[in-house]
């Protein structure tokens, strides 16, 4: 907490509320906190209007307790429930249009290298399956391509679930939703897959009931993004809503899924093999 | 849709007031300020802000995120003259921290926000108010938003160039020009307590 | 990779626009734009293929390579490259860009989200037809379609206006009471492609960098306060307070764009230039339709026919005021236009009490020319 940005000036200490002396006093700015932390201090997400057993909520919170270095990362978002909880994330954020995130991120990273040549910044792209495997997926494709250095990743619940439960391309085969009323007719993206074929370094299939890994795959994902190029982690974020089941059901349906189709795992370039090794010597 | 001769009065103005900027008021050169869409020297403009905050009966101060955090040179000293010229008019202060927005859940008694600053002002009565630290596009949201719906005399102090969408304006203000402010005040709570018997406590 | 040749003094517009010597150059649109860009130190330009744009952002990689610009790369289509300038923009940088046509068209999005953020972005429309039928000819169709997007819209009569214009939108765009971006439009290949004779500064000045510390709005950077910053929030709520604030930001977006006149009065001269104010028949028009009217009024004074020009140089902001007055004045105002709709004249005749003057003639599109000729002829109809 030694940055000033991050710091009250003196003689209004007395009259800031106590969010904000919380968020300097205890947040993550500056310490090394994860996952497994949580609870012990102020996070940088906090209150939000997503439903009540929404996975995105889950996901943002514990992805927001892993960032590697929280006070310079900032997060490109896009449209949908994924991005409803971001005006009160305590970082900076961008939420631009539906789809274009991949495209943003890779103005806003090319400018902080510009202005900031002996600082790392991060940028973080948080975007739902809509925005980026159907919408936005040519411009996020095209950030692999060209090897932009920011991490991406997924916040899949498997349907367009704040314009009402549509299908989208992540939605699984054979699925009943809106605009798919006989069932969806094609697979799920293999969208990992892809990502590893389209220049990602490390990209990673992640189930939030494996919360420390996912902690974990978050923080390699953006340290490498940094040195290496871009990597890709998707997410499982059920969404009880759109998908009539009870709140307190979304643990199950990730560890049902765990069994089945969404087990955490991580597909690892060489280079992101030997970079993941010197992280490890280093502690 | 120009209004003949718009000044920038306090509200309430409609449910929707007009950007001063659209009903051709223009803002004030080096040197000068704005007092109600009027150019005048920017001496006279500190007088009228002194006046104004000595005469309230509820001044409040609402620093933003510019001077509430320390992220530059000269913040903190910033953050100090506020204070003191708060103290000399008798002002309360309360923050915007940051500008989302924060409808309902605010707590209007604790902080205001740019996006639905009326409801501090009818919360704890303010009927005078300076804008400080804010981003100018904040700021003139903010200012548009509270001639609308409240009577609050608006005051903004800008380190840039001004802010038409308030009663007055100052621009390019720095620690000097906060200096000069507080002397000014202070000279004014002098008149007035001359004429008042001594009891002036702003 | 070569890095710049020429170690460039950091200056203001007025220095080096107003004071720097000039010399002259027979150079075409496309290189009046890779000019402009080498004294406007740019921070990252992006660039995605269009005809008749292409060669203007392919000079523009050109300086790239020599060390002018700092970052450039071609993008994967219109929407992705005007998404990341935005992005870019959001970061602090200064940035350019150039499209036209179906480009813009692609992209149409960004533009108001460009003016909702605050950004000032700079990008030149090289004009074009839109389909179908599919035509790479020049037309000026696709200004009428950004006419309300907050963009402030210069228009170009020739290269040396190209060239200054895009300076100028540089400093216009940065001022922290404007922050809006600016489309410096000129009509493509009539500008692009013909080489005129045009006066350039120096080329050992460049403007000072952008300052993102004294934006109306946060940079996206993680050093400006607050940290708790979502740059361009929606509303979240269904209530009129939340839709208050939403309708406040958008008079606050067109706000800007009326403070953008004192800065355009200063570095452009005013926002039209007037000739013969007095005459009965008027013509006012902008681009390139400009210099055909006054070939066609030299012709018409050789017929004892007295017409005056007004250029406009700046459809947002709209100069009402003057067009108001000389309207007034005028018996008849033709607006000779490169497009379909006419959006000038419907301009024009919705900011005037006597839009029974106005005649939107000639008009020529999908890629025609408009030769003196076809406006003499109107001249001399509306002298009958």
């Amino acid at each position: 907490m030694k940055d000033g940005k991050l710091k009250i000036v003196p003689v209004f200490e007395d009259i800031m509320p106590q969010e904000y002396i919380d968020l300097v006093n205890n947040g993550l700015f500056g310490e090394d906190y994860g996952v497994e932390d949580l609870g012990s201090f102020k996070e940088l997400l906090e209150e939000h209007p997503l439903c009540a057993g929404c996975g995105l909520a889950l996901a943002k919170r514990l992805i927001a307790a892993s960032f590697p270095n929280p006070e310079d990362t900032i997060v490109v978002g896009t449209t949908g429930c994924s991005s409803l909880s971001f005006t009160q994330m305590a970082l900076h954020n961008i939420h631009s249009i539906f789809g274009n995130q991949n495209a943003v991120a890779s103005g806003l990273k090319r400018a902080l290298k510009i202005r900031f040549p002996e600082k790392t910044k991060d940028v973080v792209v948080i975007g739902g399956d809509g925005g980026l495997g159907d919408i936005g997926l040519g411009m996020v494709m095209h950030s692999w391509f060209r090897g932009e250095n920011f991490a991406t990743i997924m916040l899949d619940n498997e349907a367009y679930a704040n314009t009402g439960g549509q299908e989208s391309g992540m939605s699984t085969l054979g699925k009943v939703l809106n605009m798919a009323p006989t069932g969806k007719k094609f697979p799920k993206l293999s969208l990992p897959q892809i990502a590893y074929e389209s220049g990602c370094v490390y990209t990673a299939l992640v189930n939030p009931a494996d919360a420390k890994k996912l902690g974990k795959i978050v923080k390699n994902a953006i340290l490498m993004a940094r040195e290496l190029g871009p990597t890709y982690v998707q997410i499982y974020c059920p969404c009880p809503t759109n998908f009539k089941f009870k709140p307190e059901e979304t643990l199950d349906k990730l560890k049902e899924r765990r069994k089945t189709d969404y087990k955490t795992q991580e597909f690892i370039s060489p280079e992101a093999k030997q970079f993941i090794e010197r992280l490890e010597g280093e502690k | 849709m120009k209004q003949k001769n718009y000044q920038v009065l306090p509200g309430p103005e409609s449910y929707l007031p007009p950007a001063a900027a659209s009903q051709g008021i223009v803002l004030p050169e080096k040197g000068e300020g704005l007092i109600e869409g009027r150019i005048y020297g920017e001496e006279e403009t500190m007088v009228a802000i002194a006046k104004k905050l000595l005469n309230a009966k509820n001044p409040t101060f609402f620093p933003g995120p510019l001077v509430l955090w320390a992220w530059r040179d000269g913040v903190i000293e910033k953050a100090e003259l506020l204070k003191e010229l708060a103290d000399i008019v008798g002002a309360k202060i309360i923050p915007m921290p940051d500008y989302r927005p924060k409808y309902p859940k605010i707590n209007p008694e604790e902080e205001i926000n740019p996006n639905h600053p009326n409801l501090t002002i009818w919360h704890n009565k303010i009927d005078a108010c300076i804008f400080i630290g804010v981003h100018c596009h904040y700021a003139n949201m903010g200012l548009k938003l509270i001639r609308g719906g409240t009577n609050c005399y608006t005051i903004a102090l800008c380190g840039e160039y001004g802010h038409e969408d308030a009663n007055i304006t100052l621009r390019d203000v720095n620690l000097d020009t906060m200096r000069k402010l507080i002397k000014v005040t202070k000279e004014e709570k002098k008149k007035i307590g001359l004429k008042e018997g001594g009891n002036a406590n702003g | 990779m070569d890095k710049i040749a020429i170690k460039q003094k950091e200056v203001d517009l007025n220095h080096l626009l107003k004071k720097s010597k000039r010399e002259k150059h027979f150079i075409t649109g496309s290189e009046a734009v890779k000019e402009a860009i080498k004294r406007a130190n740019v921070d990252i330009a992006i660039a995605y293929p269009i005809t008749p744009q292409s060669e203007s952002m392919h000079l523009v990689g050109d300086l790239y390579a020599e060390g002018y610009v700092k970052d450039y790369y071609r993008g994967e289509n219109e929407l992705g490259v005007m998404s990341a300038i935005a992005g870019a923009a959001m970061g602090g940088v200064r940035v350019f860009t150039a499209t036209g046509g179906p480009g813009t068209l692609r992209a149409m999005e960004m533009f108001p989200t460009w003016a909702g953020s605050r950004l000032p972005i700079v990008c030149s429309f090289l004009t074009r037809g839109i389909n179908s039928p599919l035509t790479i000819q020049p037309d000026t169709i696709e200004m009428s379609f950004l006419l309300d997007t907050g963009m402030l819209m210069f228009h170009a009569e020739n290269s040396q206006d190209l060239f200054e214009m895009i300076l100028s939108a540089f400093t216009i765009a940065e001022e922290p009471d404007v922050h809006l971006p600016i489309g410096v439009f000129a009509d493509g290949f009539f500008t692009t492609h013909t080489r005129e004779i045009i006066e350039l500064p120096q080329e050992d000045i460049k403007l000072a960098p952008y300052d993102p510390y004294i934006s109306p709005v946060p940079a996206m950077d993680m050093e400006t306060p607050p940290v708790r910053q979502m740059r361009d929030p929606f509303v979240l709520k269904s209530n009129f307070i939340s839709y208050a604030a939403h309708a406040s930001w958008q008079q606050e977006v067109h706000a800007a764009k009326e403070r953008s006149i004192k800065h355009i009065n200063k570095h452009l001269g005013g926002m039209l230039e007037i000739e013969n104010e007095d005459a009965e028949i008027m013509i006012i028009t902008s681009g390139t339709a400009v210099s055909q009217s006054r070939d066609a009024i030299k012709r018409a004074k050789e017929e004892g026919l007295d017409v005056g020009l007004v250029k406009i140089k700046t459809i947002r902001p709209f100069p009402y005021e003057d067009i108001r007055r000389i309207v007034k004045k005028a018996k008849k105002v033709l607006v000779p236009e490169f497009n379909i709709v006419g959006w000038l004249a419907k301009e024009i005749r919705a900011s005037v009490e006597e839009n029974y003057k106005i005649i939107g003639a000639p008009r020529v599109f999908g890629g025609m020319t408009m030769p003196p000729e076809l406006i003499l002829e109107e001249i001399r109809r509306a002298c009958k």
